[in-house]
């Protein structure tokens, strides 16, 4: 009987074991990146946190099994094959100032294997403060030529409103690691920053002065339009794939309800109609129906409705308080309180379900998970994780099943868009 | 012509002779007279303004101090958590409110009946919580017989904290609906 029971669990020791072994034989199934530093004459802190950002961007990119050690080089040297074996591709790099003091970066990249020069570029920046996206754009390039997945979520901007003060928040724009951040409104009150376009060349956002006003501004002209005032309140939550149609949670009879906004007619069409909260719309089924968060329950979750019809649908069947969710085709990712104490810790989860199917996961697992928002690649999605007092920006790469986290330092965001 | 000039003269005589024997008896005043020259007028200082407050000024400073003191007066009402309705314990300070919104000195002005929240809950749902908590009080407000042509809404959503804590007293104070007037 001894000898059964023995046997018994050296084979479940030995189920477990061959499990652990698929893992590893899938992480080792990455191919393999070593970073070269041949930088000679630019400030060592720039240099230092440009290699972070280059090892940073090629986990986030999740195609590569990174090597952290920094190797110093000299830009024109042959590369030391014997060094690196083992190893799948080399990037070396170094940044200089040119004779117009901007600042550059040239890289190369070898395929150690078959010990070819796969790209050779030089990027020039004309704001130093900007050096985060040399980094982005040159490991955006790598994957490009190896035939990856897009991963022009690297070289997005990141859109933000931070409160400063009680009843101050500026709007910020960054890199999607925060490195870079420039300061776009700054006095009074701005809220809901949300990208007008793919191209993020303009953004909507409110400012509350007597009343809330929705203004569009152009970053590159340097130039804001007032769009539609209301009272109460006014956010953009979505814009349409062609931009010319706004979901708005608007109040101008002291009712938060959702409005369909056509920037081309200027017509206000009203879609949801009931006395409670229904806020934070977003386009669906190729902009047929709008998903958005009610109260209708008693607490806070997701419904969907078919624009124009009076039924509602709802979405989401569990937790207590689903009171954030953004779109993508058919998903929706939507933030769950899946604790219930009011007066202490609780933990608010990610969740993606899709509106067409009961797909339903689970994204994280601690911690309270806020404001998740789609890349347009629709495979990423990024989201603020609090713990304790400290907060950081996190980023899930849904197809690799990985997820990322970057200390964050700004204060407290209001709202964030990508 | 010369008979003429002699004639003149010796009337010019009698006449100055004649004058001269009168100054002898007039009296001679006590305090002899002296010619008064013109005052010479005085510019410096001409123009000058004095600082202080017209009239005008004054009871815009008392109207706003009024304010001021009204919405100091005002009681701010408190909500639970993830709710917008009045609690029963609020209802005395809406009754509060209300009577001192109608006093005389308080009917000139409008209210800006202000939502605000906790930190908990997301971006917009907590604006929209804000404004629900507004439109209570206004509506409690509207039954008590304050006009609710003098009353606007607005949420602050979290961005207007008393309290900067994490804890629950803390989140409670923010939990809330304040007034501005408004001239």
């Amino acid at each position: 009987m001894r000898k059964l029971l023995l046997l018994l669990i050296s084979s479940f020791w030995l189920f477990a074991t061959d499990l652990t072994l698929e893992i590893v034989k899938e992480v080792n199934a990455l191919p393999s990146v070593v970073i070269e530093d041949a930088t000679v004459d630019v400030e060592t802190l720039i240099n230092r946190k440009l290699f972070n950002l280059l090892v940073g961007d090629l986990e986030v990119s999740a195609h590569f099994q990174v090597d952290h050690t920094r190797n110093l080089a000299n830009f024109s040297d042959p590369v030391n094959y014997m060094k690196y074996k083992g190893k799948d591709f080399l990037i070396r790099y170094r940044l200089f100032y040119d004779d117009f003091n901007k600042l550059n970066l040239e890289g190369a990249i070898y395929n150690l294997k078959s010990g070819t020069k796969i790209l050779v570029k030089r990027y020039r920046i004309s704001d130093n403060d900007r050096f985060a996206f040399l980094a982005h754009h040159l490991i955006f390039d790598f994957n490009q030529v190896l035939g990856f997945n897009d991963v022009s979520f690297l070289k997005s901007f990141v859109i933000f409103s931070k409160y400063t003060a009680p009843k101050q928040a500026d709007i910020v724009i960054s890199d999607y690691t925060l490195t870079y951040q420039k300061t776009v409104v700054h006095g009074g009150l701005n809220l809901f920053p949300k990208w007008a376009d793919k191209e993020h060349k303009r953004f909507y956002y409110t400012q509350i002065k007597d009343k809330p006003v929705l203004y569009l501004v152009d970053i590159y002209k340097g130039t804001r339009r007032k769009i539609i005032e209301s009272e109460g309140m006014l956010v953009c939550s979505d814009v349409s794939d062609n931009g010319t149609k706004l979901l708005l949670t608007m109040a101008p009879n002291m009712q938060p309800d959702i409005y369909i906004f056509d920037l081309i007619t200027g017509e206000l069409q009203r879609v949801t109609f009931y006395p409670g909260i229904d806020v934070n719309g977003h386009f669906v089924e190729n902009e047929r129906k709008i998903i958005f968060v009610s109260d209708r329950l008693g607490y806070p979750t997701i419904f969907a409705k078919r624009i124009g019809s009076r039924a509602v649908q709802r979405v989401v069947y569990h937790g207590r308080n689903n009171s954030a969710c953004s779109t993508f085709g058919d998903y929706v990712v939507y933030s769950s309180r899946e604790t219930n104490n009011a007066f202490g810790p609780n933990t608010f989860n990610l969740y993606l379900v899709s509106t067409t199917s009961d797909y339903i996961r689970r994204l994280t697992a601690n911690g309270v998970n806020i404001f998740p928002r789609f890349a347009s690649d629709g495979e990423t999605i990024l989201y603020i994780k609090e713990y304790g007092r400290q907060s950081g920006l996190g980023l899930i790469r849904l197809k690799y099943n990985k997820s990322y986290l970057y200390p964050l330092s700004v204060g407290k965001i209001q709202s964030i868009d990508w | 012509m010369k008979r003429v000039l002699l004639c003149s003269l010796c009337l010019g005589v009698l006449v100055l002779s004649g004058c001269a024997k009168k100054s002898v008896e007039v009296e001679t005043p006590s305090t002899p007279t002296t010619t008064q020259e013109a005052a010479t007028p005085v510019n410096e200082g001409e123009g000058i303004q004095t600082i202080g407050q017209t009239q005008e000024q004054m009871s815009e400073e008392a109207k706003l101090q009024k304010m001021k003191m009204i919405e100091a007066e005002a009681k701010k009402i408190y909500f639970d958590f993830d709710k917008y309705n009045i609690r029963p314990d609020q209802v005395p300070n809406v009754d509060y409110d209300a009577k001192l919104f109608n006093l005389p000195d308080a009917k000139e002005f409008k209210i800006k009946v202000e939502g605000n929240c906790d930190e908990w809950g997301s971006d917009e749902y907590n604006y929209a919580l804000g404004l629900k908590r507004a439109k209570s009080v206004k509506e409690a407000l509207t039954i008590r017989g304050v006009d609710a042509g003098r009353m606007s809404i607005i949420s602050y959503g979290e961005s207007n904290p008393v309290c900067t804590e994490h804890t629950k007293e803390c989140w409670a104070k923010n939990r809330r609906v304040e007034f501005e007037l408004i001239p």
